[in-house]
């Protein structure tokens, strides 16, 4: 019995969001449904800040996307870094690389990595213009 | 080009086969996507590779880090989930998806899911207030 109580703990916690840190919540917001597709799921305010979410167009219960104001000064420092070393903050997997590189960039979005096999995986990474760099992946 | 890229390029050069080698191996990974329906053999997809099978089936295994075989049930459960929910039968399914015997079948969902393929179908119905 102890072994199911130990079992049904771990399968009760879900993965249901992803933080990605931005500069401007409207801004981002702009390009994560505008340019990358997503839709907006929550938008709740909080002073100066708000709650503000994204999900896939196809998976809206699927995990959510948080665009997270900065508020925390250290945060900045991490985002800074990450961006100089040209680190993805998270990645997005998609069906079609070639393609998807190819309609954002008639957007004028800007790459930093073509798109680049690695064994079983083809990476491309782009800027989300709000102080990140995010990894697109076909499996 | 960022330090990012640098890595992405080293790693891939120092522990990945050669680029060609690769692609094969993600070209029998898009069939079995695509023809899971159908019956694929390990042989014919290391012959469409160029391969000997043991050599496939270990580069596949390095690359995915399961079996090709280990891999086409994992898809075809996956389609079967999806069948079921949408109110296809047991049988309809288990033909639809590619496998060859009911039984079979039955195991391995059950194995997977730790339903029967029946329950799941009724457990999914009454989800989403479906008959």
């Amino acid at each position: 019995m102890l072994f199911l109580a130990a079992t049904k703990e771990v399968t009760d916690m879900q993965i249901k969001l992803v933080s990605v840190l931005v500069q401007d919540q409207d801004k981002a917001l702009d390009f994560y449904t505008r340019i990358l597709g997503f839709v907006k799921k929550t938008e709740i305010p909080m002073g100066a800040h708000k709650w503000l979410t994204v999900v896939a167009k196809e998976d809206p219960d699927g995990a959510e996307v948080v665009l997270e104001p900065m508020a925390f000064e250290p945060a900045r420092v991490y985002q800074k870094a990450l961006y100089e070393a040209g680190i993805p903050i998270t990645a997005f997997q998609v069906d079609h690389l070639q393609q998807e590189y190819e309609r954002l960039q008639a957007l004028g979005v800007s790459f930093s990595m073509p798109p680049t096999p690695m064994g079983a995986v083809t990476l491309t990474v782009l800027d989300d213009t709000c102080g990140n760099h995010l990894q697109l992946y076909q499996l | 080009m960022t330090y990012y890229q640098q890595e992405i390029e080293r790693i891939t050069r120092e522990f990945y086969p050669e680029e060609a080698a690769c692609r094969q191996v993600r070209q029998a990974k898009a069939f079995i996507d695509t023809h899971y329906a159908d019956p694929i053999r390990l042989n014919d997809l290391a012959a469409q590779a160029h391969y000997s099978t043991y050599h496939f089936l270990r580069l596949f295994k390095f690359l995915y880090g399961t079996t090709p075989h280990q891999y086409l049930t994992r898809v075809r459960l996956k389609k079967a989930k999806d069948l079921l929910a949408e109110g296809f039968t047991t049988t309809q399914v288990c033909q639809a998806v590619g496998f060859e015997s009911s039984s079979g079948f039955k195991a391995l969902f059950r194995k997977d899911t730790g339903r029967t393929p029946q329950a799941y179908r009724m457990a999914r119905a009454v989800a989403s207030g479906r008959k």
